[in-house]
């Protein structure tokens, strides 16, 4: 069994968190992964505030183990799902793309633990001294909006320069992963990529497919002109973006309106040609479709055969 | 050298901008600066100016941050 302050803090069995991913961590989801022993979290993604509190009550009726709420800082509605967090009081609220101070006040009031995605060692002293419980450090090897530095640098740093735990992030999908988060210092693991493969992952099958046959190289980073960086599978719809990403004739707005509802075509209708599939560089670890709670015993399995095997290095 | 000129030297410096094109009512946004440079630079003029800046919705300019700074030496 691997425990750390996280498990005990928020009554997992497991130290994992499951991602918030727009279109992809819905209610069923997180509830599965809250059931299987690590921390579900339902996106509130781009949606209003009625969406975010009916998947928190239906995540309710799912499972009765802790689970969280991610909300995207850059979301039209973000000051209505900050609000029905701290009226609905999910165990955990994760943020990314920004930072939360400004709603931060009111969910620590509500009692609950505020655990931003950070992407450098300045936003998590911002986030620390505004009370966060924990920070989950994200390297650039995840899906989804990213920052520029890698998980295997990023996690010592962020470890070094805040008191509150760390949690790793960006490239994690096995127990080969865990365990070397442990060591940069981290406690515990958030995991995306590897759980648009579960059983109880709604997205359309055309995506869980993708990204069971992405190898390695198959991920790439667009968005960077616009400052809103994010790594997806290499597909069709991200080789014209790069196109006109690169084209000096193309406008910021031309091409904020070309990423409007890709993600949703990929998740949803598991459109190949307009779709854009997010997953990140750990998309080549994920080999097959299995239930949250097989990918999460299996993954700390190993973790722990390797953490108990660790002093052969040590002569 | 004023608050706003102190300022306008480190995000310069820090950031590679030119330093004349920096204003007053400058916004961050204005000179191409995302969450993580603003975060980045926070913590930069925190300890150059030796004061805690709280970031919020209302600091949007130079200046507001200008302003903000002047208030706690007082």
């Amino acid at each position: 069994m691997i425990a750390s302050v996280i498990t005990e803090a928020l009554g997992l069995r497991y130290p994992i968190f499951q991602g918030g991913m727009a279109w992809v961590s819905e209610a069923k989801l997180a509830a599965a992964v809250s059931n299987a022993g690590g921390l579900g979290i339902i996106s509130a993604m781009n949606l209003n505030a009625d969406y975010l509190r009916e998947q928190i009550r239906l995540c309710r009726t799912l499972t009765d183990k802790p689970f969280g709420v991610n909300i995207m800082l850059m979301s039209p509605f973000v000051k209505d799902v900050a609000r029905v967090c701290a009226e609905e009081k999910p165990a955990v609220v994760t943020t990314g793309a920004g930072l939360p101070n400004a709603y931060m006040k009111d969910w620590l009031a509500a009692g609950i633990k505020v655990i931003p995605v950070v992407p450098s060692i300045a936003v998590a002293k911002l986030v620390e001294r505004a009370g966060a419980f924990a920070v989950i450090a994200e390297g650039g090897e995840s899906g989804g909006h990213v920052g520029d530095l890698s998980t295997i640098a990023l996690v010592p740093q962020v470890a070094d320069a805040v008191k509150i735990p760390v949690i790793a992030a960006g490239g994690i999908a096995d127990g080969r992963g865990v365990a070397a988060a442990f060591m940069l210092g981290a406690i515990g693991v958030q995991c995306g990529t590897m759980f648009l493969c579960a059983d109880e992952c709604a997205v359309h099958d055309n995506y869980k497919q993708r990204v069971l046959a992405a190898k390695d190289i198959d991920t790439v980073v667009t968005g960077k002109r616009l400052n809103h960086a994010v790594r997806s599978l290499r597909t069709a719809f991200t080789r014209r973006y790069q196109e006109k990403e690169y084209d000096p004739a193309t406008s910021g707005e031309e091409l904020e309106a070309l990423g409007v509802g890709a993600l949703r075509k990929a998740a949803v209708d598991g459109n190949l040609e307009d779709g854009c599939f997010l997953a990140g560089q750990a998309a080549g670890m994920v080999h097959e479709i299995c239930s949250a709670e097989a990918m999460i015993t299996k993954m700390f399995a190993e973790a722990e055969t390797l953490l108990k095997g660790a002093p052969k290095w040590v002569k | 050298m004023t608050t706003f000129e102190t300022i306008a030297k480190l995000i310069a410096e820090t950031k590679d901008i030119d330093v004349t094109t920096i204003k007053p009512d400058s916004t961050f946004a204005d000179m191409g600066l995302d969450s993580l440079d603003v975060a980045e630079l926070v913590m930069n003029m925190e300890d150059e100016l030796g004061v805690t800046i709280e970031i919020s919705p209302a600091l949007k300019t130079i200046q507001d941050v200008a302003a903000l700074v002047d208030e706690q030496k007082k």
